[in-house]
């Protein structure tokens, strides 16, 4: 039973990590709480599901169904990172010196835009998978894990040490020092608005791949799921330490863990729940996370 | 080299420069010396791109710097070392060199060599997270990271500020060094008297405009110069 639940939450925690990953990543760079990133993993669920579905079309999904998947994942990544890199310039870009207060606004109207724009052009109704796949069951330790957990997990993984190797390179250098100081990273000719637009990209890509995974796992997708999704991986990203890139990922996997043993244990009505208690508890007793440092003011 | 003319320039809501006019010839030291607010950051941000001008024009090398990015002027050869160092203090001494020589990746061991021939401190701190390093260490590495670029005009925001007397006047030897070497110095300074016996020439500002200029030499003996920034 734990050892189940251990595998579940592992699940849903490499998801809500690669989430946060977008979350902390943005807020890092432009202390900016991006509220539409959990629209962009709904908008990533929503491209799988059109993208595989007309690859079950032509047959390629029958005929060669990890070509397809990886297919999918691809358009997806690439179609989200657009729909991040077009946001940032759009709504984030014009209120850069803005008071802090309004890219915020901004941020909570383009969450309501695009939950509407894909209620308005794909319906209101959930949306089923077209494919099922991966569901053969291996058994450890009085555990089922199905082989699409297992992927879903490895992918996490895959793209956490990805992340981790490109801040290595010198692209992802010239990020970090973005993140540290903006006027100097420009100063050393680093050109800061492609930094952020790659950060936005980058968030948005491991959104859209968060997004086609759910999506595969649990079957159905709504134009809601970004929502909830969103807040969670924000809690994550809190919980782990805002800014902090090692402590969003520890923050999804923990949160993962929580809610799943939680539903095991406790109940499972208050599943959702479980997040929200942790945001709470977080906040007041180590407001800057587990792995965040305290921010200190410049004067 | 660099030229300035009728430059107007705001720091946030304040206009902190109201027309400056001022040139650097290849080669030179040219000091900037003034009061505290009296214009001189905004103008070694007005260069370097990161504050627009509101007025006048910059020209550089007989280009025009006016509307150019902040790292397109990196680009063509202007590097600033900031008020206050600013190193990239959670990456380590080497990739603060790196980020210095973003845009010239090709001569790295070259110029990294050069830097570590300047300020061997850094070599031995080469792993070091640069928000560990003592001040003079950081102004060292700051000064180190904006040679990597390998610029041919460099802009010095308050080089000694803060620094115990020992550090600033080796500060100030290795400004001469660099320079000796070709590169061409616009310095900023409260220690009037220091970065007048460097430069070549000077420049005094006051609320935003020159009040006087000459060679570092003349401006020493200048009595105006030694009432008000010299103490004397």
């Amino acid at each position: 039973m734990l050892f189940q639940q251990l595998i579940n939450g592992l699940t849903l925690g490499g998801v809500y990590a690669i989430v946060a990953l977008g979350y902390t990543m943005v807020y890092g760079i432009l202390e900016l709480i991006n509220f539409a990133h959990g629209e962009i993993y709904m908008l990533g669920a929503y491209l799988g599901i059109i993208f595989l579905g007309i690859f079950t079309a032509i047959g390629l999904t029958e005929a060669n169904l990890p070509l397809a998947l990886f297919l999918t994942v691809l358009l997806a990544v690439f179609f989200c990172a657009a729909y991040g890199f077009t946001m940032e310039k759009v709504a984030y870009k014009p209120l850069r010196n803005a008071p802090r207060l309004s890219p915020l606004i901004s941020a909570i109207g383009v969450s309501l835009f695009l939950q509407n724009y894909v209620m308005l052009t794909q319906g209101a109704t959930d949306k089923v998978f077209p494919s099922r796949f991966g569901e053969s069951r291996i058994t450890i330790m009085n555990g089922e894990i199905t082989f699409l957990q297992i992927l879903i997990i490895a992918v996490s993984a895959l793209i956490m040490l990805s992340l981790h190797l490109f801040r290595k390179t010198r692209w992802g250098k010239a990020m970090r020092a973005a993140t540290q100081d903006k006027t100097m990273a420009a100063l050393v000719g680093i050109n800061v608005d492609g930094v952020i637009s790659l950060t936005f990209c980058i968030g948005a890509a491991l959104a859209a791949v968060a997004g086609v995974m759910v999506a595969a796992y649990y079957g159905l997708v709504n134009h809601f799921i970004g929502y909830v999704a969103g807040i969670k991986a924000f809690t994550a990203a809190v919980l782990g330490g805002i800014g902090s890139i090692p402590g969003a990922m520890l923050g999804g996997i923990l949160l993962g863990l929580a809610e799943s043993t939680g539903a095991a244990y406790l109940s499972s009505e208050y599943k959702d729940a479980y997040a929200f208690v942790i945001l709470l508890i977080i906040l007041l007793i180590k407001p800057s996370g587990i792995l965040g440092r305290r921010s200190e003011e410049k004067v | 080299m660099l030229t300035l003319r009728a430059v107007h320039a705001s720091y946030g809501p304040i206009k902190a420069v109201r027309g400056i006019d001022l040139e650097v010839h290849k080669g030179e030291i040219v000091c900037l010396i003034g009061g505290n607010g009296a214009g001189k950051t905004t103008t070694l941000m007005a260069v370097s791109g990161i504050v627009k001008p509101d007025a006048g024009s910059l020209f550089f090398k007989g280009e025009c710097l006016n509307g150019v990015p902040a790292h397109e002027v990196v680009r063509r050869g202007i590097c600033q070392v900031p008020e206050g160092r600013r190193i990239f203090p959670a990456l380590t001494v080497q990739e603060n060199l790196e980020m210095g020589a973003f845009l010239r990746t090709k001569d790295f061991s070259r110029n990294r060599e050069r830097v570590f021939t300047l300020f061997p401190v850094l070599k031995d701190r080469k792993n070091q997270l640069g928000g560990t390093l003592s001040g003079g260490e950081q102004q060292m590495l700051a000064v180190g990271r904006a040679l990597m670029a390998n610029p041919s005009l460099l802009l010095l925001d308050e080089p000694s500020l803060g620094l115990a007397p020992i550090m600033a006047s080796k500060i100030f030897r290795t400004i001469r060094e660099i320079n000796e070497e070709g590169v061409t110095i616009l310095l900023v300074e409260q220690n009037a008297k220091a970065a007048l016996k460097l430069s070549h020439r000077g420049y005094v500002i006051e609320n935003g405009t020159i009040a006087l200029q000459g060679r570092g030499a003349d401006l020493l003996e200048n009595e105006e110069v030694k009432r008000a920034y010299l103490g004397e």
